[in-house]
């Protein structure tokens, strides 16, 4: 009896929702799945294997969230919890932890005892090369895999086979987290740097919307060349603009720009905004328009000096964007874009004498929930 | 913001499914759920959360649940030589006998898991327990041996990766037990400000805020740019990145980041609605990642977590920086006072 009240007759809808979900789940198990129950033996059979006195898992009288074992699992894993409470350091357990992950490739605790095993017995480290390739590909989104590949590379202290394997799970899933992650880490670690751009570039050839890949051409030039050469901040503007010709409706070429150029000043940027403002024409997008307003903005705070009538004419067009996005362009965020221009308004507006006592009310908390310590 | 609720059959919100949803993932689940063994604590909190969000724990024998959660407790060890190592399991996988009181057992590879410890907390919060049988000094021990030199945490002492998303862990952990020696701040505070790139976005603003400290570690442009890269996501619902899919655990996920910042109320709430209501299950109850997906309590919850954001009828408020119903929280409140007002409590 579990601690929850047993819902009363299961629905046929839940039951043959349940039948498909199994289903799908038989089509992607292991080889051992269609295997002859007669060549396969429980654990619990092998003689090799009879001096140790499995354990089963301990759930007590109300388990909760008890997951349903098979027999074939449950032999594997009471074994390898009898392995693991005498702390056993044997080449059967190193066996035995490879249909346990086979098994679970998501239970962390296996992996770290195959890697307390992999060092005491001297396993050739090559081989788990091969072997944790093997498993990545056929489950590309565990954490486990990539870390203890992670390991082992720096065991090697080899990173020969990275930005190949990596490049090959990308080529599946482009956008792979696990995969960026493990690649940044190594790149970093033993400074492979230097083909990386061009690896970006055939990946935004490929696809320009891959964020991923912008992430990473940012990634490669800030702790490269760095953004502080006008030259290369001359190129990478000129990329970016490329790529929007070719595909304007893509926030990732816009953010990419924003991001080398925001800290700078967007509107410090000699002959960018005449730039934009023509594309505005004929390859428009929320994201032009946006950057639009944030140009305009960053002249209006950091121009103070700047003749009153021109600021208002910089702040009407601001305003105008505001407009043109919350009642046309993105009217998703309609009530933002009318927010951010009420507050561009109150910040600087023509003399705040002017405005009404009630203005200040739009700044908002920093945070709606701040606690105090 | 005022939600034009689309009264059309697809767009209902069938409570009573989801109450069954989460109480079956309570009992059992089949053998096709075995990646989530280690988890089990966490998945327990999704369903717990799940039916506090609904109002629901009426149906659920709390008291119970409760000696289950503590019997993953890892505690000291009567030499207290396994310190760093408690916290609270996912579960019992790695054998240790059934126990839901002290001492520890030794166990050369019992150790706790950051993720568990706080969702564990949570839980037994949720279920209205006071937290006396946590061991806080073994816990906040067990916190300390996870944190690294850059500020970011490992999951267990083992060693794991290491990343944002148990920062927010440790915040949590700290800020239930009342207690920041778990941690140190500023280094997690260097931490979330060097991986904001990344769009573990809400782990750094729930952090920040659970740590009082986001105006001191965020300047107002910044947190103007986040509040900008946020609302962004919004396509219907959310999704995570641009040029991805939207999926429904970043209606939370994204949503929850904008109400810590303020502008939750800019969002499109019949848009995400209507989104979360596409992946919605008619059948078995609980929501998927998207519409014509199989549900999973994850999504289940956080599809309900995005729903309370929204203001939908009939759900229990969110706090959206600890992640529990407001009435959970408010009997963590309650607690900290009987703690605080307590004799010989240091602070």
């Amino acid at each position: 009896m579990s601690g929850v009240e047993k819902t009363s007759n299961e629905s046929p809808e839940v039951e043959d929702k349940n039948k498909e979900m199994d289903a799908e789940a038989e089509e992607s198990f292991g080889d051992d799945y269609g295997v002859e129950p007669s060549q396969y033996l429980f654990y619990s059979d092998r003689k090799e294997w009879a001096d140790l006195e499995p354990v089963p898992q301990d759930e007590g009288p109300n388990p909760v969230v008890k997951i349903a074992y098979s027999k074939k699992f449950s032999d594997v894993y009471d074994y390898f919890r009898a392995l693991l409470k005498k702390d056993e350091r044997s080449e059967r357990a190193f066996a035995l932890t490879a249909d346990a992950i086979d098994l679970n490739a998501a239970n962390y605790t296996v992996w770290h005892y195959r890697r307390i095993l992999l060092q005491a017995l001297s396993k050739d480290l090559r081989k788990e090369m091969t072997y944790i390739t093997n498993i990545i590909e056929e489950q590309p989104k565990n954490y486990q895999v990539w870390h203890h590949r992670r390991m082992v590379v720096e065991w090697l202290n080899d990173p020969t086979e990275e930005l190949a394997f990596i490049a090959e799970i990308l080529s599946q899933d482009a956008k792979n987290y696990h995969a960026w992650q493990h690649r940044q880490w190594v790149i970093q670690e033993y400074k492979l740097w230097d083909n990386e751009l061009e690896f970006v570039e055939s990946l935004l050839e490929d696809d320009v919307r891959n964020n991923s890949a912008w992430n990473q051409r940012h990634f490669v030039i800030s702790h490269t060349t760095g953004y502080s050469d006008p030259a290369v901040v001359e190129r990478e503007i000129q990329y970016c603009l490329q790529q929007i010709r070719k595909a304007p409706h893509n926030e990732s070429a816009w953010n990419y720009l924003k991001g080398i150029l925001q800290d700078h000043g967007l509107s410090s940027q000699p002959g960018l905004l005449e730039k934009v403002l023509e594309l505005k024409e004929t390859h428009c997008s929320p994201y032009l328009l946006a950057f639009l307003f944030d140009c305009y903005e960053d002249a209006l705070e950091n121009s103070k000096n700047t003749e009153e009538q021109e600021r208002q004419e910089t702040l009407s067009k601001a305003l105008e964007i505001c407009e043109l996005l919350a009642q046309e362009k993105d009217t998703i965020r309609k009530e933002y874009w009318q927010f951010l221009g009420r507050s561009l308004q109150s910040r600087h507006g023509r003399s705040s004498s002017e405005e009404p006592p009630g203005a200040e009310a739009e700044s908002l908390p920093a945070s709606g929930v701040q606690e105090a310590s | 913001g005022v939600t034009d609720v689309d009264m059309s059959p697809k767009y209902h919100f069938l409570k009573d499914r989801h109450v069954r949803f989460f109480q079956r993932t309570l009992q059992v689940l089949p053998e096709r759920y075995a990646s989530l063994e280690t988890t089990r604590l966490s998945i327990v909190f999704f369903a717990l959360s799940g039916l506090d969000v609904l109002g629901s724990l009426d149906v659920i024998d709390k008291d119970l649940i409760i000696e289950w959660i503590y019997s993953q407790q890892v505690l000291p060890t009567d030499d207290k030589s396994n310190l760093g190592r408690c916290g609270f399991r996912g579960s019992s996988h790695i054998g240790i006998p059934y126990s839901t009181k002290g001492p520890g057992v030794l166990h050369p590879y019992d150790s706790g898991h950051v993720a568990m410890t706080y969702t564990g907390l949570c839980s037994l919060l949720i279920l209205g327990d006071d937290l006396s049988r946590v061991n806080k000094q073994g816990c906040l021990a067990g916190l300390r041996a996870l944190q690294l030199e850059d500020g970011s945490f490992y999951s267990v002492p083992e060693g794991s990766e290491n990343d944002i998303r148990f920062i927010y862990c440790a915040a949590c952990i700290c800020f239930m037990l009342d207690d920041w020696s778990g941690m140190n701040i500023q280094k997690a505070i260097e931490y979330i400000r060097g991986s904001l790139v990344s769009g573990w976005t809400y782990c750094a603003i729930a952090s920040l805020c659970l740590m009082g400290r986001l105006e001191e570690a965020l300047s107002p442009r910044e947190l103007d740019r986040i509040r900008r890269w946020c609302i962004m996501r919004q396509q219907s619902g959310f999704h995570g990145r641009p040029n991805k899919p939207v999926d429904t655990c970043y209606s939370f996920w994204v949503g929850a980041t904008l109400e810590l910042l303020g502008v939750f109320r800019y969002t499109n709430f019949e848009k995400n609605r209507n989104f979360i209501l596409s992946t919605q299950d008619r059948l078995v109850g609980g929501f998927a990642k998207w519409p014509d997906s199989h549900p999973d309590p994850l999504h289940a919850y956080f599809g309900l977590c995005g729903l309370s954001l929204i203001g939908e009828p009939n759900l229990r408020k969110v706090h959206p920086a600890l992640n529990i119903t407001q009435g959970a929280f408010q009997h963590l409140q309650q607690l900290h006072q009987t703690w605080r007002s307590s004799c010989g409590q240091q602070h």
